[in-house]
C-alpha cells in the first residue's frame, strides 16, 4: 500500500512536469501545424540560461522565471521571423518544418557545446533535497513546486485561450486561417505570437527541468520524444487535453514498474504512442489525423 | 531486326543502361587500376553501403512521401539477424545478409502497415516511437543482441574486408537499379497517383495500401541488408549504435541534404555525409553538428531539392536542357527551386521530385 | 500485371548478381593491405616512418603512436582527461630524448584524433592512422563500446593496441592477440567492494544474511558490475540475498518508481553502477525521498567534485566507491613521481583516468624498449610478456593471456566522509582511513 501511494504521488508530480514540457509543442502544432523539433533544443537552452543566471548571478531558479520566459519568447519571435515564416503553410509544410527545425536544433546543440562544453551541469539550491511528508509519503519540494507551476501554467493558458481576444484569435486561426484574414485578424502576427509563446513555454520547461535533473547540450531529446507522446495522447483539442495526456503517460510509466523490468518502462511511452496512433489516431480524446 | 531500344523493357532507356553499366564497370576496376590505399578503399565500400541505405530510405521518404525517423530499427534488425546467423551457422555471408534484410523488411511491414495510413507528420512521429521502442526492447533482449555488450563476429573466417568494396558496389548497384525501376515503371506512376489524390487513385484500381506496403518492405529489406553489411564490416555491433536515434537521423540527413525523391540525391548526400564525417570532422570536430544543421536549414529554405537540385539548377544555367517529363518524375511540380505549390489535398505531405 | 516482365527482370538481376559475385576480386585476395606502402595514399601531414616491410632492421627517425579520443561528444569530459594522461607520458619520455630502442634513442610522438564519441569514426580513424599515417602502434580510446569496436581494426591490421579505456570483459573474450587493456574488469570492482562488505559482515557491523538491491546502468559496465555481485553472492552460500535486480537507461530522469521499488524491498545494501549524471540525479532523489541504507555505493562514482557540488557533503556522505587508482596512493615511489609531475604540469590533482591513460602509454613504451624494435610482432610479444612496475594497485602491471590480455589487480575502495574527504579504506596496505558500516545516517531513522 505504501508503495502504491508513493507511486501515485510520483505519477502525479511527474505529470505536472510532463505537461509543462508538452504545452509548447502542442500549441505550435495545433495552430501552425508545425512540428517543432527545436523544442528539445529550446528546453536545453532554457536549462542552461537558468544555470548561468544561478551560477553567475546567484538568482534562484524559480525567481528567474520572469527573465527566462521572456527571453525564450523573444527567441521564438526571432526564430519565426527569421526562418519559420518562409515555410509553406498547412500540412504541405509539415515535413519541411520538421526538417528545418531539426536543423535549428542541431545548431543549438553545437552552440551549447561551444559555450559550455559537453559536461553535465546541475543546479543545487539549499532546498534541492528537501521534502514534505504527507500521508507517509515524502514529496520532494522541487517536484511539488514544478507541479504547481505546471498547473498554474495550464490555468493561465486556458484563460488566455478562452477568455482573451488574443486567445480566441489564436483558436480561430487554428481552425481556418483564411477566414480569419477575412474578418481582419492579422494571421501572420498570430502565428508569430503563437510560435513565440510555444517557445516561451519550452524555455519554462527547461527552467523547471534544470531544478530537478542534471543536463548537458544533448539534453532535450528525451523530453522532445515524450512531448510527442503526450501531444498525440491528448490530441490537439486543448491544453487540458495535454494535461490529461501527460497524466496518462506519467501514470503508465510509473506503474509499469510493477509489471515490467525497470529498464523497459522507458519503452512503454513509445509503445503507447504507436498504439494510440494506430488505433485511436485522434488521441485518447479525439481529433482527426487521418487522410 | 529490333533495335536495342525496342528490345529493352519500356521503362529502361539505352542511355540509362549504358550509364549504369559504365559506372558499375568503372567503379569495379577502380581500386585495381588506381591502387588506392586500404583506408580509402574500405571507406568507399562503406560509402556504397550508405548510398544504398539512403536510396532505400528514399523509397519511403521520397517516393511515397512519408518521412521516417525510425529506419534504424530495420538497420539494426538486419544487422543482428545476419550476425546471429553467421555465428550460428557457417553460411556464406551473403546468405546472412539477405536473410537479415528479409527479416528487417517483414519487421518494417509489421509496424508500417498500420501506421502508413497516417498522414503528415503523424507518421514521422510514429516512426520515432517505433525506433525508440525497438531500441529499448532490443537492448533489453540480450540473447538476441547481446544487450549492451553487443555481438562480435570473428575476424578470421569472417568476410575478407578487402572484398567488401565489391559487395558494397553490387549492393549499391542493386539499390540504384531498383530505384530506377520503381521510379520509371508503372509502380512509379502508381505512387504518383497516390500522392496526387489517394481516392481517385483508388477509383482506378491503384491501391495505396498495396503500393505503400511494397515500398516499405523493399525499403526495410535494403536497409536491413545495409545493417548486415555494417556488421560484417566492423565485426562488432551493439544495439545503442545500431538502433540509435542518431542512426535514424543519418538516413534523413543524407537524403535531405542530397535531394529527396531523386536517385542522384541520396547518392550525393551519402557521399557528402561520409566526406563530412571523415575529413571535416577531423579538422573541426567542434562544429560538425552545426554544419549539418546549417546545411539542412539552407537546403530547406533555398533548395528543397537538396544539393542535387542545386546541381541541376547550375547545369541548367550552363545550358543543359533536361529531357522532357518522364513518367514518375515531377510530381505536381514547380521546376527546381522553391517550395512547391500545394494543389493537392491538404493532408498529403509533399515532396517535389526532380525531372531527370 | 507485369508478372512475366517482372519475372524476367528479377531473373536477370539474380543471374547477374550471382555472376558478379563469383568474380569479386579479393576472393583470392588474402592479406589486407600493406601499411602505407601503396601509391595513392594521402598522408595527412604526417611523417610516416616508411613502409614497415622494408625497414625490418632499421629504426625510424621518430616513433609515431596513433590514438583517438572522444574530445567532443558525450564522453568529451573524460576524453579530455585521457588526453592529459597521454600527453604527460609522451612529454616525460621525450625529455630524456625519447625511447631507448636497441642502442639508439628515438623521439616519440602522439598522433591524436577526435573520434567524437562515435564508434564508426573511432574505427575508421584508427584504420586511417594505421594505413595512411603508418603508426607503429595504437593507444586506445575511451569507453567500452568505442574500444570494443576500435580494437577490431587493430586486430585486423595486426598492430599492437594498448588501452586504458575499456574495462568490459567482452572486449577481451574474443581471442584477440593484439589488444591489451590495463583496466581491471568491473567484475573485480564489484568483487572488491563485496569483499570489504564481507569483512564488515564478519565483524558484525552488517546483518547476516544481508539483502542487496542491485541497480545498474544498462551498459557493458553495468552488466559486469551486476555479474560481479551475483557471482559473489552465489559463491557466498547464503550470506547475501539479492532482492532487487534492475537495470536502467543512461541519462535517466525520473528514478522515483525504481527507488520506491527498492524501498519496498527492505534491502540493507544499495549497490548501483552509474555514470556521473545518473549518480547525481539518483542520489538526489534518494536523499529527498528520505531513503538510507547500511551501505551505499555507486560503483566507480563517489568522490567526484561535481557530485559534491551538486549534492553537498552531507548528501554524499558514507558513499562507497571503488576505482582503479587514486591520488592517495601517491605517497611514495613512482606513484609520487607521477602525482608530482602531473600536478606540476596541470595544476590539479590526478584522478584515475589520468593514471590509467598514463600507464597505458608507459606500458607501450616499456614494451617497445624491451622488444628493442618497433616491429609489430616484437612489440606485441613484449606486451604479452610484460611485467612492469606500475602505479596501479598491486604494484605490477601484466597482461595475462588467460584473461584475454586484460590486467587483473585489486581496486581501491574509498568512502566519503561527511567532512568532505574520501579516504581509501581497502585494501589495508593502501588504506588511509577507516571504513564505516553501517551507515550512521540511517540510525537517525
Amino acid at each position: 500500500m505504501d508503495q502504491f501511494l508513493s507511486l501515485v504521488v510520483s505519477a502525479v508530480l511527474l505529470a505536472g512536469l510532463y505537461a509543462a514540457m508538452a504545452y509548447g509543442l502542442g500549441l505550435i502544432y495545433g495552430v501552425l501545424r508545425i512540428v517543432n523539433l527545436a523544442h528539445g533544443g529550446v528546453i536545453m537552452a532554457g536549462a542552461y540560461t537558468t544555470w548561468v543566471l544561478f551560477t553567475r548571478f546567484g538568482i534562484d531558479p524559480y525567481l528567474a522565471i520572469p527573465i527566462v520566459v521572456p527571453l525564450a519568447f523573444l527567441f521564438g519571435v526571432a526564430l519565426y521571423k527569421g526562418l519559420v515564416r518562409f515555410l509553406p503553410r498547412g500540412a504541405a509544410g509539415g515535413v519541411q518544418s520538421l526538417l528545418l527545425l531539426f536543423g535549428v536544433w542541431l545548431v543549438m546543440q553545437n552552440v551549447a557545446y561551444l559555450l559550455f562544453s559537453g559536461n553535465d551541469q546541475a543546479i543545487r539550491t539549499s532546498y534541492s533535497t528537501r521534502g514534505l511528508s504527507l500521508l507517509g509519503v515524502i514529496i520532494p519540494l522541487n517536484r511539488l513546486v514544478v507541479f504547481v507551476i505546471g498547473l498554474l501554467t495550464l490555468a493561465v493558458l486556458h484563460v488566455l485561450l478562452t477568455r482573451t481576444y488574443f486567445g480566441k484569435a489564436i483558436r480561430a486561426v487554428a481552425q481556418n486561417p483564411d477566414s480569419c484574414t477575412l474578418v481582419g485578424i492579422d494571421v501572420e502576427r498570430i502565428y508569430t505570437v503563437t510560435f513565440a509563446l510555444g517557445t516561451a513555454l519550452a524555455g519554462l520547461a527547461g527552467l523547471l527541468l534544470s531544478t530537478l535533473f542534471a543536463f548537458n547540450p544533448s539534453a532535450g531529446a528525451v523530453e522532445l520524444l515524450k512531448s510527442f507522446v503526450i501531444v498525440v495522447l491528448g490530441g490537439l483539442g486543448s491544453v487540458v487535453g495535454i494535461a490529461l495526456g501527460a497524466l496518462v503517460l506519467a501514470t503508465v510509466e510509473v506503474f509499469s514498474i510493477l509489471v515490467l523490468p525497470s529498464f523497459l518502462t522507458s519503452a512503454v511511452g513509445f509503445v503507447l504512442l504507436v498504439l494510440v496512433l494506430v488505433f485511436r489516431p485522434g488521441g485518447l480524446f479525439g481529433q482527426r489525423v487521418l487522410s | 531486326m529490333r533495335t536495342l531500344r525496342q528490345r529493352l523493357p519500356e521503362w529502361l532507356t539505352p542511355w540509362a543502361l549504358v550509364a549504369f553499366l559504365g559506372g558499375l564497370g568503372a567503379l569495379y576496376v577502380a581500386p585495381l587500376v588506381l591502387g588506392t590505399g586500404a583506408y580509402l578503399h574500405n571507406l568507399m565500400g562503406l560509402t556504397f553501403m550508405f548510398v544504398a541505405g539512403a536510396l532505400a530510405w528514399n523509397w519511403v521518404g521520397g517516393y511515397v512521401g512519408q518521412i521516417s525517423f525510425g529506419h534504424a530499427a530495420m538497420f539494426g534488425v538486419g544487422g543482428f539477424v545476419s550476425a546471429r546467423i553467421l555465428l550460428a551457422t557457417g553460411m556464406p555471408f551473403v546468405v546472412g545478409w539477405i536473410v537479415g534484410g528479409l527479416v528487417a523488411g517483414l519487421f518494417a511491414l509489421l509496424w508500417g502497415h498500420p501506421t502508413l495510413r497516417l498522414r503528415g507528420p503523424y507518421f514521422a512521429i510514429a516512426t520515432i516511437g517505433v525506433g525508440e521502442a525497438t531500441r529499448l526492447i532490443m537492448t533489453y533482449w540480450e540473447p538476441f543482441t547481446g544487450g549492451a555488450s553487443g555481438v562480435s563476429l570473428p575476424i578470421q573466417g569472417g568476410v575478407n574486408k578487402y572484398s567488401l568494396y565489391w559487395y558494397g558496389l553490387y549492393f549499391m548497384a542493386a539499390a540504384v537499379a531498383v530505384s530506377y525501376y520503381l521510379r520509371k515503371s508503372r509502380i512509379g506512376l502508381g505512387l504518383l497517383a497516390i500522392k496526387s489524390d489517394v481516392e481517385a487513385a483508388g477509383d482506378v484500381g491503384v491501391s495505396a495500401t498495396y503500393y505503400q506496403d511494397l515500398m516499405l518492405f523493399l525499403s526495410g529489406t535494403f536497409v536491413g541488408i545495409a545493417g548486415a553489411f555494417y556488421a560484417s564490416y566492423f565485426s562488432f555491433i551493439e544495439p545503442g549504435d545500431m538502433f540509435g536515434f542518431q542512426r535514424s537521423i543519418s538516413f534523413v540527413l543524407m537524403t535531405v541534404i542530397g535531394g529527396i525523391g531523386t536517385i542522384l540525391g541520396p547518392a550525393l548526400g551519402a557521399v557528402i555525409f561520409v566526406i563530412l564525417q571523415e575529413f571535416l570532422i577531423a579538422s573541426y570536430p567542434e562544429l560538425y553538428l552545426g554544419m549539418y544543421g546549417g546545411l539542412i536549414i539552407l537546403i530547406i529554405l533555398f533548395e528543397p531539392l537538396g544539393l542535387s537540385g542545386l546541381l541541376v539548377r547550375i547545369a541548367r544555367r550552363a545550358g543543359y536542357r533536361p529531357r522532357g517529363q518522364v513518367a514518375g518524375g515531377g510530381v505536381g511540380s514547380a521546376a527546381a527551386g522553391g517550395p512547391a505549390a500545394t494543389s493537392e489535398a491538404e493532408t498529403t505531405p509533399h515532396m517535389v521530385e526532380e525531372k531527370t | 500485371m507485369l508478372t512475366r516482365k517482372r519475372q524476367r527482370i528479377s531473373g536477370a538481376a539474380l543471374l547477374s548478381l550471382l555472376l558478379l559475385s563469383a568474380c569479386a576480386p579479393g576472393q583470392q585476395g588474402s592479406e589486407p593491405e600493406e601499411p602505407a606502402a601503396t601509391a595513392g595514399s594521402e598522408a595527412a601531414g604526417s611523417e610516416a616512418p616508411g613502409s614497415e616491410a622494408d625497414v625490418a632492421a632499421d629504426l625510424p627517425d621518430e616513433i609515431v603512436v596513433g590514438a583517438t579520443l572522444p574530445l567532443t561528444g558525450e564522453e568529451s569530459r573524460i576524453g579530455g582527461f585521457y588526453k592529459e594522461g597521454y600527453e604527460l607520458a609522451f612529454e616525460l619520455e621525450n625529455e630524456d630524448g625519447g625511447l631507448e630502442v636497441g642502442d639508439q634513442t628515438v623521439p616519440i610522438r602522439l598522433e591524436l584524433l577526435d573520434d567524437t564519441t562515435n564508434q564508426a569514426t573511432a574505427v575508421s580513424l584508427a584504420e586511417r592512422l594505421i594505413t595512411q599515417n603508418g603508426v607503429n602502434a595504437l593507444l586506445g580510446t575511451y569507453s567500452t563500446s568505442l574500444v570494443e569496436a576500435q580494437s577490431t581494426a587493430a586486430e585486423q591490421n595486426q598492430i599492437p593496441y594498448v588501452n586504458g579505456g575499456g574495462a568490459a570483459t567482452s572486449i577481451y573474450a574474443r581471442g584477440y592477440q593484439w589488444v591489451f587493456g590495463n583496466l581491471a574488469p568491473i567484475e573485480l570492482l564489484a568483487e572488491t567492494e563485496m569483499t570489504w562488505i564481507e569483512e564488515q559482515q564478519e565483524a558484525g557491523n552488517l546483518p547476516t544474511p544481508a539483502k542487496i538491491a542491485v541497480v545498474w546502468e544498462n551498459t557493458s559496465h553495468g552488466k559486469d558490475f551486476q555479474k560481479g555481485i551475483t557471482d559473489f553472492v552465489e559463491a557466498s552460500e547464503g550470506d547475501y540475498e539479492i532482492v532487487v535486480d534492475e537495470s536502467f537507461e543512461l541519462n535517466g530522469r525520473d528514478f522515483s518508481a525504481l527507488l520506491s521499488e527498492v524501498r519496498a524491498s527492505g534491502a540493507d545494501l544499495f549497490m548501483v553502477d552509474a555514470h556521473l549524471p545518473d549518480y547525481i540525479t539518483m542520489q538526489r532523489q534518494y536523499t529527498t525521498a528520505g531513503m538510507c541504507h547500511d551501505v551505499i555505493t555507486y560503483g566507480a562514482r563517489g568522490p567526484e567534485a561535481d557530485a559534491r557540488e551538486a549534492l553537498g557533503d552531507e548528501g554524499v556522505a558514507y558513499i562507497l566507491s571503488a576505482v582503479w587508482w587514486n591520488a592517495q596512493l601517491g605517497a611514495e615511489g613512482i606513484n609520487k613521481e607521477f602525482v608530482d609531475a602531473f600536478t606540476a604540469k596541470y595544476d590539479k590533482e590526478p584522478e584515475w583516468y589520468h593514471a590509467v591513460s598514463y600507464e597505458a602509454a608507459r606500458a607501450l613504451f616499456t614494451a617497445i624498449q624491451e622488444a628493442g624494435s618497433v616491429e609489430p610482432e616484437a612489440v606485441r610479444d613484449a606486451l604479452a610478456a610484460l611485467e612492469m612496475e606500475s602505479l596501479l594497485p598491486g604494484g605490477t602491471l601484466t597482461f595475462p593471456e588467460e584473461a584475454g590480455f586484460q590486467a587483473q589487480y585489486p581496486f581501491v575502495v574509498q568512502q566519503n566522509t561527511p567532512e568532505g574527504e574520501s579516504p581509501i579504506i581497502y585494501p589495508e596496505d593502501a588504506a588511509t582511513g577507516e571504513g564505516v558500516a553501517p551507515n550512521p545516517n540511517c540510525a537517525e531513522g
